[in-house]
């Protein structure tokens, strides 16, 4: 019996969950020893005339990491989706725009002007900027559609389980693989990740007090951070409380509050109005100027609230 | 699982019906998903209506049901009867306000239309989310534990006995009655303080239900309405309560002089003593820190010694000797030396915090000399002076045992003022008159002065109590302006008042006594009782009330009720009046035989889903929410939770289900008004 | 959109049914029992589903039935509004009062006044940024350029 085929794609991501592959250090044996890689761009030699020579659903499981930011990202996420018989949206970008999905505070006009025209390095005294067709001598050169708003996996295709993180932790990815391979898979839609918020395993949770408040919050480059205290209870935002546990606490241990990468709890919609809201509940003013004293001391909360998920949220992007 | 919904809409005579297009909403309804029917009637909340509805629902057997008509403010619970009578659980039910908030505000036909059809809709696939839930009941304890045995806590004591409950009255002192054990007379009839307080404090005495703890406290408390669990610790006394019948031999026999707090330090009193001849339990106590065998007579002894008041040989005689005068005094072997702090634990229902007042300490504004002028009182002070049992036997004298020929009184000290306390007190108007009755009662010919900014006597008698007083003539009011402002200083044998009227004028008054009115502020344990027992202090520092018209003896936490002038400042009467309130409260909220009713759609933490992040638990008004710190997860006590939502809302990891409220309940909702 | 709690604001929604009261018919009430209730999910809920306007309406503060929601609803209000204006929606389409139960009046002049605020904004407008998801049956494998 032929071996399983596997197919790992990179759309808008920084390139963080192909490296989490290589971070499975011996364990990655294992896996090339029972699958057979049809498509792996950053590490094997494969064309995308390989993927589509292959049937409708030839291939068992792609890994597609990153967010959908231009047509050509759509396109072979489409491809794929055809080709497999799952999909997994690999890391925080594919699962919820990620960081890249930041940039729907913005917009493509916007990014276009400052990359290419107002950037004090640039020197483009035509003002030209990227065309999706080029004529040249040698004939016509494409570029793919750069979209205005970046999507989630899911907002492009549908998407059978999310490994979430940035980037995924090798004991989840291993965990996913080994479900995968033994067929012993949870109900379609499922983060492969425990439900619970990043609190639940934190070891500086026992330092935050049960009627913790907020009466100031600080930038982490504004404080000398304890190493051992819950940083919530340092005024310091962290959406641990508001994010799925299983990252292993790597920021924490590093001395740096959570950011919400593994996204929120399967019972949460968006991800940043649930933490704003818990956030909020616990400020410690009843009165207009008291609570906008607080608030003030936030800056730029949407951009914190919604560091990886604003994609994923209700409202997507900027009006 | 596709559901079957039974509509029921109703035409409210013709006051929906007019106002929309009836027959265009029953077919819209009709053509719902899920929906198995609609049907209609003239006045569903009729006998008729409900009949036909009872009926109707058993033979169709729906399970899920919705009624449009007027607001479930009106007739939810109506229907939720029927329902539960045709069995379908009450909580598959949505209503639809189609009157109060569709025809009746309404004009454009089309658009009211409209509006009750998103409303349909929306209750519909609401319905369908609905999960059915039952009302829990849980036994409780109908026994209540009242903290303060002063007017207010006496009568709900009394109140609570005589309806055969058991009550354990906790008393700081050791006596009972509060302050107004030291009144000679109280206002506005003169009557005889001591003689309207005694049979009460008789009764509390003696009532088999009433069990009393004086020179006690509460030390914690744990539970909840009609399940608490009160600790309470009782100070060693080392007099037998049993044995002691009173006779007062022991105190004669005392060496010991030390000031009597009970007189604000006017009299002294022994290191064994009663505070007050009269004072109930008529139980004397010892003072263990002025008491020489406590002290260890040996370093009494060593002083004189060392001061060469006595002898080596008289050293040497006494310092080994204990002092047992009292005990050898005592003919009925009630003098214990050995007796112990004790911890008392107690079960009861319900909690009566009456813990009173104290008064403002003028020595802060230094202006009126309070602390530095021997001659300058407070009023509680100064009701010493006039009792009976007092320092002076009820003689109106100054310190050095004179005849005072003028008296001023200095309303408003510290009340009514933002620096110190903003309120009225609201009862030192109506003490000064009584003042000025009873000096003049004592001394007719002595002149008396009031430096007052306002008169305050509100109530059927008062007003009528100030101008007969007024009428009585050789008074003086200097009207003066808010903050109350005076200029008291000691000048040779007199006091000499410097103050301005509201016209502006100077004003100079010399006096041989000043009474000062201070405000009355929360006793000094209120803050430390608002912790142990979790309810909160209103900014002036009293206990808060629940609402300040409709609930004014509850607090925060069901199941503890406010009292007296722990809930703020007022006369006998409104504390006597607050102390039966707080009684009614427990009567009716805690019947024998009768559970307590459990609010079904309250909140629930899922502990497989809890990440045990707290944010929730500062978060809920009922203490209700308490950390598991085994589980390291987040509780939710049923019993306390009344169903607010703010929990749920605020849960970062959404752990927290808001029964008949959830988020897909809601979200639902949203989506389908705003189709 | 308005989020009534239920024992102040939709009572007095009530009573300006009770007094007859024409307002403005282009509101939608969902009831809560408590303005503590009201998630900043429930008001992007609104705003995804099509509102141009969300109206909060509770219990005057010290007068919250379960005795502190409001005070929650407020601080949460508070920094929704500033994370609204990130998102660029105006923060005048999002705004928190307080109407007791016999404030027929207040109610539908809150009502009225924000309908003619909302108006005056124009509709929301929101950009659905969506990708036409799924692979459809006339997804054409070579096209990509």
């Amino acid at each position: 019996m032929s071996k399983p085929k596997v197919a790992f794609y990179w759309c808008a991501s920084c390139g963080g969950c192909e490296e989490a592959v290589v971070d499975l250090a011996e364990d990655i044996l294992k896996v090339v020893e029972a699958v057979e890689f049809v498509f792996w761009p950053v590490a094997m030699d494969f064309k995308v005339k390989d993927v589509e020579a292959l049937r409708d659903g030839d291939i068992a499981v792609s890994f597609i990491n990153g967010a959908i930011r231009t047509g050509e990202q759509e396109h072979m996420a489409k491809l794929l989706r055809k080709k497999s018989g799952l999909v997994v949206a690999f890391g925080a970008c594919a699962h919820l725009g990620g960081t890249p999905g930041l940039a729907n505070f913005i917009d493509r006009k916007t990014i276009f002007d400052w990359v290419y025209l107002n950037a004090p390095s640039v020197s483009n005294p035509d003002g030209i900027l990227p065309q999706q067709k080029t004529m040249v001598e040698e004939g016509e050169l494409t570029l793919p559609e750069f979209y205005d708003t970046v999507c989630t996996l899911d907002q492009a295709i549908d998407v059978d389980y999310y490994l979430p993180g940035c980037a995924p932790p090798p004991d989840l990815i291993m965990k996913a693989v080994e479900a995968i391979l033994s067929g012993n898979l949870p109900e379609k839609g499922t983060v492969l990740a425990p439900d619970r918020a990043l609190c639940d395993s934190c070891k500086r949770r026992d330092t935050k007090p049960e009627k913790a408040v907020i009466k100031e919050i600080k930038r982490v480059h504004e404080v000398l951070l304890d190493p051992v205290k819950c940083f919530l209870d340092q005024g310091v935002i962290c959406l641990g409380p508001a994010t799925r546990d299983g990252c292993g606490e790597r920021c924490i241990n590093a001395n740096m509050p959570c950011r919400g990468c593994f996204g929120p709890t399967s019972r949460v919609v968006d991800q940043g109005a649930k933490f704003l809201s818990g956030l909020a509940s616990i400020i410690d003013a009843n009165d207009e100027q008291g609570i906008k004293k607080v608030i003030d001391s936030i800056a730029d909360p949407a951009g914190i609230f919604y560091y990886y998920a604003l994609p994923a949220s209700m409202l997507r992007r900027k009006r | 699982m596709k559901s079957k919904v039974g509509v029921y809409i109703c035409s409210c005579g013709t006051n929906i019906s007019d106002n929309l297009d009836f027959d265009e909403l029953v077919s819209f309804t009709s053509s719902l998903e899920d929906v198995a029917y609609a049907k209609v009637h003239s006045l569903f909340c009729s006998e008729d209506g409900k009949n036909f509805l009872a009926d109707d629902i058993i033979k169709e057997s729906p399970d899920r049901v919705v009624i449009a008509a007027c607001s479930p403010k009106e007739h939810e619970k109506t229907f939720r009867d029927v329902l539960q009578k045709a069995g379908v659980n009450p909580y598959l039910f949505q209503m639809v306000n189609i009157r109060e908030q569709v025809a009746w505000v309404t004009d454009d036909k089309a658009a009211a239309t409209e509006k009750a059809k998103a409303y349909m809709r929306a209750a519909v696939r609401r319905v369908s989310l609905n999960e059915p839930l039952e009302k829990k009941e849980i036994a409780c304890n109908t026994d209540a534990v009242v903290i303060g045995a002063g007017p207010a806590g006496m009568e709900s004591a009394l109140l609570l006995a005589k309806a055969g409950r058991k009550v354990y009255l906790v008393e700081k002192n050791s006596f009972i009655g509060g302050r107004p054990a030291r009144y000679e007379d109280v206002f506005p009839k003169m009557e005889c303080a001591s003689c309207m307080l005694e049979p009460g404090m008789d009764e509390v005495l003696h009532n088999e239900h009433i069990e009393l703890f004086t020179c006690s406290e509460v030390r914690d408390i744990t539970g909840f309405l009609g399940n608490f669990s009160v600790k309470i610790k009782k100070k060693a006394t080392y007099v037998d309560k049993e044995k002691c019948i009173g006779c007062g031999a022991c105190y004669d026999a005392c060496p010991v002089k030390v000031k009597n707090e009970f007189d604000y330090n006017l009299s002294e009193r022994k290191a064994i003593y009663v505070p007050y001849t009269g004072a109930l339990p008529n139980v004397p106590v010892i003072d263990e820190k002025n008491c020489l065998r406590m002290k260890g007579e040996d370093v009494i002894c060593k002083e004189a010694f060392d001061l060469g008041l006595i002898t080596q040989e008289e050293y040497e005689k006494h310092k080994t000797r204990e002092c047992s005068l009292c005990k050898q005094a005592c003919m009925f072997d009630a003098i214990n030396y050995d007796d112990k702090e004790e911890i008392v634990l107690k079960d009861a229902g319900g909690i009566i915090v009456a813990t009173g007042f104290e008064l403002f300490d003028p020595a802060v504004l230094f202006q009126f000399g309070y602390g530095k002028i021997p001659e300058v009182y407070t009023s509680l002070e100064f009701e010493r002076v006039l009792s009976q049992t007092g320092p002076t036997a009820g003689k109106l004298l100054m310190k050095d045992s004179r005849e005072p020929e003028s008296v001023a009184i200095v309303h408003c000290v510290g009340s009514r003022d933002k620096n110190h306390h903003e309120y009225c007190s609201g009862v030192c108007c109506l003490y000064a008159l009584k003042f000025a009755r009873l000096i003049k009662k004592h001394l007719p010919s002595i002149s008396i002065y009031h430096i007052y900014a306002d008169w305050c006597v509100p109530g059927k008698d008062n007003q009528a109590f100030l101008d007969s007083v007024k009428a009585e003539g050789n008074i003086r009011f200097i009207h003066t302006s808010l903050p109350m402002r005076a200029d008291i200083m000691q000048e040779d044998a007199n006091i000499n008042i410097l103050c301005t009227d509201v016209s502006g004028k100077k004003q100079e008054i010399f006096a041989d006594m000043v009474i000062l009115c201070p405000a009355m502020i929360p006793s000094k344990d209120t803050p430390a009782l608002s912790n142990l027992l979790g309810i909160t202090k209103s900014t002036d520092g009293f206990f808060a009330e629940g609402h300040t018209k409709l609930a004014p003896v509850s607090s925060n936490i069901e199941g503890i009720y406010i009292a007296g002038c722990a809930q703020g400042p007022k006369d006998i009467q409104g504390s006597v009046a607050q102390g039966a309130a707080a009684a009614g409260q427990v009567l009716s909220t805690l019947v024998p035989g009768r559970k307590l009713e459990l609010e079904a759609a309250s909140a629930e933490i899922d502990e497989n889903s809890c990440s045990g992040c707290m944010t929730c638990i500062g978060l809920c008004p009922y203490k209700a929410i308490t950390f598991d710190k085994e589980k390291k997860v987040s509780v939710i006590n049923a019993a306390l939770c009344k169903g607010c939502g703010t929990c749920v809302a605020a849960c970062p990891s959404g752990s927290i289900k808001g029964k008949h409220f959830t988020d897909q309940q809601i979200f639902a909702e949203i989506e389908e008004v705003l189709k | 959109m308005g989020f009534l709690c239920n024992w102040c604001s939709y009572g007095g929604a009530d009573a300006a049914g009770s007094q007859r009261k024409n307002y403005a018919p282009n509101v939608r009430v969902v009831r809560v029992m408590c303005t503590g209730r009201v998630e900043p999910e429930f008001v992007l809920k609104a705003f995804q589903s099509g509102a141009d306007g969300v109206l909060i309406l509770g219990c005057h503060p010290g007068d919250c039935h379960y005795k502190e929601g409001n005070y929650k609803a407020l601080r949460r209000y508070y920094l929704l509004k500033k994370v609204l204006s990130q998102f660029g929606i105006e923060e005048e389409r999002l705004r928190l009062d307080w109407v007791s139960a016999t404030e027929a009046d207040k109610f539908v002049d809150t009502i009225n006044d924000m309908v003619a605020t909302i108006k005056a904004l124009g509709p929301l407008a929101l950009s659905n940024p969506a990708l036409a998801k799924g692979v459809s049956a006339d997804f054409q494998e070579d096209t990509l350029v």
